[in-house]
C-alpha cells in the first residue's frame, strides 16, 4: 500500500484525531481507505457502490467539525437513503431507485464529519442472516472466504474486517448488525428501539423490530457515532427512553458489579454449536475475572408465538415494499423480480389477514414484557450470538434450488438475537473467541430496554480484558 | 357534606388530609350523588361501593389524591374481580384477574374506585349508547349525548357524582365527552401512561389513558401520579421536564397559536364551533399570545383509510380472541350492528393493508411534528358540531349506516389526527351554545409537550372559570 501506512491501526476517533492534529488530511484518508477497497473488495465483495467522486467533492466542499470529521464511511446499501444515490437494498427489483433526499441518519452521519464514499452489501431487503444476494453476489468472511461473512449488513461487517475502514454503517432488524459481527470478529451493537431514527420515509420498521447503527472494531467508536446519530427525528411516532449522558462517557467508566445472568440454550429449542457454547462459557469466566456476579437464568419465551408474529410482520412488511415499488414502476410485482426466497416471504402476506397483523403485534408486545422483566432480575443476559461459527456461503441464500434448505436455517441463525428486535431492549456482539477453524464467534449481551450505557460500559471492560483490535484476518 | 360538589379531587384530597373530611364521608357523598343523579343520566353502569368500603378500611396509600371517590371507565383497564365488559355483551361477563398497570398506579394515588362508567361498544362510537346498558345522557341536556366513548366519566363528573373520572382516547374519546359536557379533557402524548400488562400499545399508538376532569390542576396531578412507561413497554414517551402540576399557574410566556376552523376531512362545521374558536383565539390574543391561522397540510383521504384498516383489524381481533376464550366463533348478535360490521372490514383487509396503514399513518404524524416546530400549538374546534342528539351515533339504533359515518368522521374530523401523530391535545369548556350546551375548543401542541398545554390551560381558566358553570338539575 503506498500513501499512510498504518492507516489500519486505527479506529474512527484515531483517524479523527490525526485528521483534527493535521498529522493527515482528509483526502489522504480517502485515497488510503479508496487503494484498500480497490485492492480487497475482488476477493471480499464487501463494496457494491463506489462513490468517490462524490467524497471528494464532500472533502472540498469542507466537513462539518464533528467528532469523525474526515474519516471514511461505508452506507448499507438497504434503508438509509442519500441523494442522488441508489437504494437497492439489496435488490434488482430496486436497482434503479435513485433517493431524492438524504434519510436524516445520514444526515447526521454526515454532520458527525464522515466521508461516504460507497456502499455495502447486503441480502434482498436484509432477510437473510447472510449478505449474498443474486444481484450482487456474495459478501465473502475475510477470515475465510468459503464462509458468510454474516448478514444483513454483511457487506459492512466485511469492508470493517478486512482494513477497508474502521467503521461503517449497518442496521438490525433480527440480528443484522449482530451476526456479521459475530462472523467478521467485530464489535456490533443494536440500540434500544428508536433510539436513531428511521425517518423521513419511515416512523419505524417491520413494526419496530428494526434499528438502525453501524459495525465497528474500537468500542468507543459505536458509541461515539451512537452520540451523534441518537435522538428522535420531527414527527417520530416513538422515543427511546433519554441516555442518561454521552456513551463515548460510558466507554472507561467503572461498570460496578454487574448481575449477568447466561444461558446457552435458544428459545427455540435449535442446537448449539460446542464452539458457540465455549464462547458463552469463556466470557462468563472473563466477567467474573472482572468482578461481575454471573448466574445461569433465561427468560421463559414462547418462541412458538414469538416465531409466528414475527414471520407475521416480515412478510406484510415485505409485500409492502414489493407492492409500493409495482406501483412506482407502474405494473404488479412479478416473482422473478426478487429472489426466491423473498417472493416465498411476501406470498405468505396473501394469507394473513389485517387481524392476523393486529395480533402479532399484541403476541410481540407480549413476549417485551417478559424480556422486560427478566432485566429488573439481572443487568445482563450473556448468550451466544448465533447457535453455530460462520456458516459457509449458499445456506441462506435467497435463489438456492432448495428453498428448504433456507427456511430451516434462517431461523436457527437468528435464534439469539431476534428476540432484543422484538422487545426492543439494546443488545451487542463482542469478539471474544475464535474456532479452532480460525472464525470468529461473537457473544451476545442484551441489556434493559433503553440501558445502552451498561453494555458500552462492559465491551469497553472486556476490549481492555481481552482486546481483539489487532486480531486481523490473512489478507489474501 | 353540602359543599361536596365545591371542590376538585385535589381540593376533596385536601381535606382529607387536613382531617375535615374522612374518605369514608367522602365516599357517602358521591354513592348519594349517584343515587340521585344516575337514573336520570345513566353514567355508572357498575357499582362497586363494597370495594370501595373495604379500600378505605384497609387504609389508602398517601397518594395526592388519597380518599378521593373514583370511577373507571368500563374499557381498556382491568380491576381485579371485577367485569370489563367494553360496554359489549360479548364481554359481559368478562371478569379480570389482575389490575392494570394504570388502575395500580391510581389505587396508590390514593384515589378509591366506587364503580364503572359507561361507553360505546370497544369505544367504537363518539356516543354513549350500547345496547348492553342503554344511553348515556348529558347533563346539560337529557336528550343530547354526553359525547364518547368515554361519556359515562364525563357525565358522572359534569352531574356533580365525583371532580374525576378515568377515560381513554383512541380518536377522541377524552375531548368530545369534554366538549359536550363543559369538562377539561386532556389527551397525553402517545405512550404517556401505561397500556399493560395486557398491551404495549393500543390501536397501533393511537389510544392513550387519561381522565376526564373540571380542573386543569387535577388533570395534571393525576397524570404526574400515573405518567412513566411501565417495565416491559415497547414505546417510551418523551420524559416530563418537570411534575405537571407544577405546570399549572406558571406562566407559558407568548405562545405561537395556530387555529383553524376548517377540518381536513372538509366536513362542515357548525357555526357555534367556530364561534367557540374565534372567542379561544380573541382570549388568548388578549393574555398576549400570538395567534395566526394556519393549519398542516393533512391528507384526510389516507389518513381515514388508514385508521379505519386499524380499528377494522382490531376489532376483528377483539372478537376473535373472545371467542377463542369463550371456545365458539363470535357471531353477528354478539355485538352490535356497526361493530360487526368494523369487525368484517378487518375480515377483508390483508396483514400487509395492516402494514402499509402503519406507514401512512407515520407518514400523517411526520407532517404533524413538523407543523409544531413553528407554533407551539393549533386551537381548533373539539367537534364540528355541538353535541349530538341520541340516537345519531348509536351503534345499533341509527338504521343508516352513511348517516351513522358520516356523523362519526364529524365528530373525531379535528380529534383524531393527534390520535394518529401521538401529539397531546386537550378540549377546554370556554364556550356554550345558545341552547346552553357547552361546546369545547381543542389545543394541540408538539409531541410531548403537554407541559405547554397545562400552562395555557391554567392561564384560560383563571381568565375564564368554567368550574362554577353547571348543568341544570334533574
Amino acid at each position: 500500500m503506498s500513501g499512510m501506512k498504518d492507516y489500519e491501526r486505527y479506529d474512527g476517533l484515531g483517524l479523527a484525531d490525526l485528521v483534527k492534529t493535521r498529522a493527515i488530511t482528509a483526502k489522504e484518508l480517502l485515497i488510503a481507505a479508496v487503494e484498500r477497497i480497490e485492492a480487497r473488495n475482488p476477493a471480499i465483495n464487501a463494496v457494491v457502490n463506489r462513490m468517490y467522486d462524490r467524497a471528494e467533492s464532500a472533502i472540498a466542499a469542507g466537513l462539518p467539525a464533528g467528532p469523525f470529521a474526515g474519516v471514511p464511511y461505508l452506507l448499507k446499501d438497504l434503508g438509509a437513503y442519500y441523494a442522488g444515490a441508489v437504494t437497492s437494498a439489496g435488490s434488482a427489483f430496486f436497482r434503479d431507485a435513485l433517493a431524492d433526499h438524504d434519510s436524516e441518519i445520514v444526515a447526521r452521519m454526515k454532520r458527525a464529519g464522515l466521508v461516504i464514499l460507497g456502499k455495502t452489501n447486503t441480502s434482498e431487503f436484509g432477510l437473510s442472516p447472510s449478505a449474498e444476494p443474486k444481484l450482487f453476489g456474495p459478501t465473502r468472511n475475510p477470515w475465510n472466504l468459503e464462509f458468510s461473512a454474516g448478514g444483513s449488513s454483511g457487506g459492512a461487517a466485511a469492508a470493517v474486517a478486512s482494513g477497508m475502514l474502521p467503521i461503517a454503517h449497518g442496521t438490525d432488524g433480527g440480528g443484522s448488525i449482530r451476526i456479521p459481527a459475530s462472523c467478521c470478529g467485530l464489535f456490533g451493537l443494536k440500540p434500544t428501539r428508536a433510539r436513531t431514527p428511521m425517518g423521513p420515509d419511515l416512523g419505524e420498521n417491520w413494526s419496530g423490530s428494526s434499528v438502525i447503527h453501524a459495525l465497528t472494531r474500537s468500542v468507543r467508536d459505536s458509541a461515539a457515532l451512537l452520540d451523534a446519530t441518537a435522538g428522535p427525528d420531527i414527527g417520530d411516532p416513538y422515543w427511546a427512553p433519554p441516555p442518561r449522558g454521552p456513551y463515548l462517557a460510558e466507554v472507561g467508566t467503572d461498570p460496578g458489579r454487574l448481575r449477568i445472568a447466561f444461558t446457552n440454550r435458544p428459545w427455540s429449542g435449535h442446537p448449539v454449536d460446542p464452539e458457540c457454547a465455549a464462547a458463552v462459557s469463556k466470557a462468563a469466566r472473563i466477567c467474573e475475572g472482572l468482578g461481575h456476579h454471573l448466574e445461569e437464568a433465561s427468560p421463559f419465551i414462547d418462541e412458538e408465538m414469538h416465531t409466528k408474529a414475527r414471520r407475521i410482520i416480515r412478510a406484510a412488511n415485505t409485500r409492502v415494499t414489493l407492492e409500493a415499488r409495482g406501483k412506482a414502476l407502474g405494473r404488479e410485482p412479478r416473482p422473478d423480480d426478487v429472489e426466491t426466497i423473498t417472493w416465498m416471504t411476501a406470498e405468505i402476506a396473501r394469507t394473513l389477514t389485517a387481524a392476523d397483523y393486529a395480533w402479532a403485534i399484541r403476541a410481540a408486545h407480549q413476549i417485551g414484557r417478559v424480556v422486560g422483566r427478566f432485566f429488573t432480575r439481572y443487568d445482563l443476559l450473556l448468550t451466544p450470538t448465533m447457535c453455530h461459527p460462520p456458516p459457509k456461503l449458499g445456506l441462506l441464500g435467497m435463489s438456492g434450488d432448495n428453498p428448504d434448505v433456507y427456511w430451516q436455517a434462517h431461523p436457527r441463525a437468528v435464534a439469539f438475537t431476534a428476540l432484543f428486535n422484538t422487545a426492543g431492549n439494546p443488545a451487542m456482539s463482542v469478539p471474544l473467541h475464535w474456532s479452532a477453524d480460525g472464525l470468529p464467534i461473537g457473544v451476545q449481551f442484551a441489556a434493559a430496554f433503553g440501558d445502552e450505557a451498561t453494555l458500552f460500559r462492559l465491551a469497553a471492560q472486556l476490549e481492555v480484558a481481552k482486546p481483539w483490535a489487532d486480531r486481523r484476518p490473512p489478507l489474501s | 357534606m353540602k359543599d361536596f360538589e365545591q371542590f376538585d379531587g385535589l381540593g376533596l384530597a385536601d381535606l382529607v388530609k387536613t382531617r375535615a373530611l374522612t374518605p369514608k364521608e367522602l365516599l357517602n357523598a358521591a354513592v348519594a350523588c349517584i343515587e340521585a343523579r344516575n337514573p336520570a343520566i345513566n353514567a355508572v353502569v357498575d357499582r362497586m361501593y363494597d370495594r370501595a368500603e373495604a379500600a378505605i378500611a384497609a387504609g389508602l396509600p398517601a397518594g395526592p389524591f388519597a380518599g378521593v371517590p373514583y370511577l373507571l371507565k368500563d374499557l381498556g383497564v382491568y380491576y381485579a374481580g371485577t367485569i370489563t365488559s367494553a360496554g359489549s355483551a360479548f364481554f359481559r361477563d368478562a371478569v379480570a384477574d389482575h389490575d392494570s398497570e394504570i388502575v395500580a398506579r391510581m389505587k396508590r394515588a390514593g384515589l378509591v374506585i366506587l364503580g364503572k362508567t359507561n361507553t360505546s361498544e370497544f369505544g367504537l362510537s363518539t356516543s354513549v349508547e350500547p345496547k348492553l346498558f342503554g344511553p348515556t345522557r348529558n347533563p346539560w341536556n337529557v336528550e343530547f349525548s354526553a359525547g364518547g366513548s368515554s361519556g359515562g366519566a364525563a357525565a358522572a363528573v359534569a352531574c356533580g357524582m365525583l371532580p374525576i373520572a378515568h377515560a381513554t382516547d383512541g380518536g377522541g374519546s377524552i375531548r368530545i365527552p369534554a366538549s359536550c359536557c363543559g369538562l377539561f379533557g386532556l389527551k397525553p402524548t402517545r405512550a404517556r401512561t401505561p397500556l399493560g400488562p395486557d398491551l404495549g400499545e393500543g390501536w397501533s399508538g393511537a389510544s392513550v389513558g387519561h381522565a376526564v376532569t373540571r380542573s386543569v390542576r387535577d388533570s395534571a396531578a393525576l397524570l404526574d401520579a400515573t405518567a412513566g412507561p411501565d417495565v416491559g413497554d415497547p414505546y417510551w414517551a418523551p420524559p416530563p421536564r418537570g411534575p405537571y402540576l407544577a405546570e399549572v399557574g406558571a406562566a407559558p410566556g407568548r405562545l405561537e397559536i395556530a387555529f383553524t376552523t376548517r377540518a381536513w376531512s372538509g366536513h362542515p362545521v357548525h357555526p357555534e364551533c367556530v364561534a367557540a374558536v374565534s372567542q379561544a383565539a380573541k382570549l388568548c390574543e388578549s393574555l398576549g399570545h400570538s395567534v395566526e391561522e394556519a393549519s398542516p397540510f393533512i391528507d384526510e383521504e389516507l389518513h381515514n383509510k388508514a385508521r379505519r384498516v386499524i380499528i377494522g383489524a382490531n376489532t376483528r381481533m377483539t372478537l376473535e380472541a373472545r371467542g377463542k376464550a369463550l371456545g365458539r366463533e363470535p357471531k353477528p348478535d354478539d355485538v352490535e350492528t356497526f361493530t360487526w360490521a368494523a369487525a368484517e372490514s378487518g375480515r377483508e383487509l390483508t396483514a400487509s393493508d395492516y402494514a402499509g396503514a402503519i406507514r401512512a399513518l407515520h407518514q400523517v404524524g411526520r407532517v404533524v411534528g413538523r407543523f409544531f416546530t413553528r407554533y407551539d400549538l393549533l386551537l381548533t374546534p373539539t367537534m364540528c358540531e355541538p353535541p349530538y342528539k341520541l340516537g345519531v351515533l348509536s351503534m345499533t339504533g341509527n338504521n343508516d349506516p352513511q348517516a351513522y359515518l358520516q356523523a362519526l368522521l364529524g365528530t373525531i374530523a379535528f380529534t383524531s389526527l393527534f390520535n394518529t401523530s401521538g401529539n397531546p391535545a386537550m378540549s377546554i369548556p370556554l364556550h356554550w351554545s345558545a341552547q346552553g350546551l357547552p361546546i369545547g375548543v381543542q389545543f394541540a401542541a408538539a409531541f410531548g409537550d403537554e407541559a405547554t398545554l397545562f400552562r395555557l390551560a391554567a392561564q384560560l381558566e383563571a381568565a375564564q372559570p368554567w368550574a362554577d358553570r353547571r348543568p341544570p338539575r334533574h
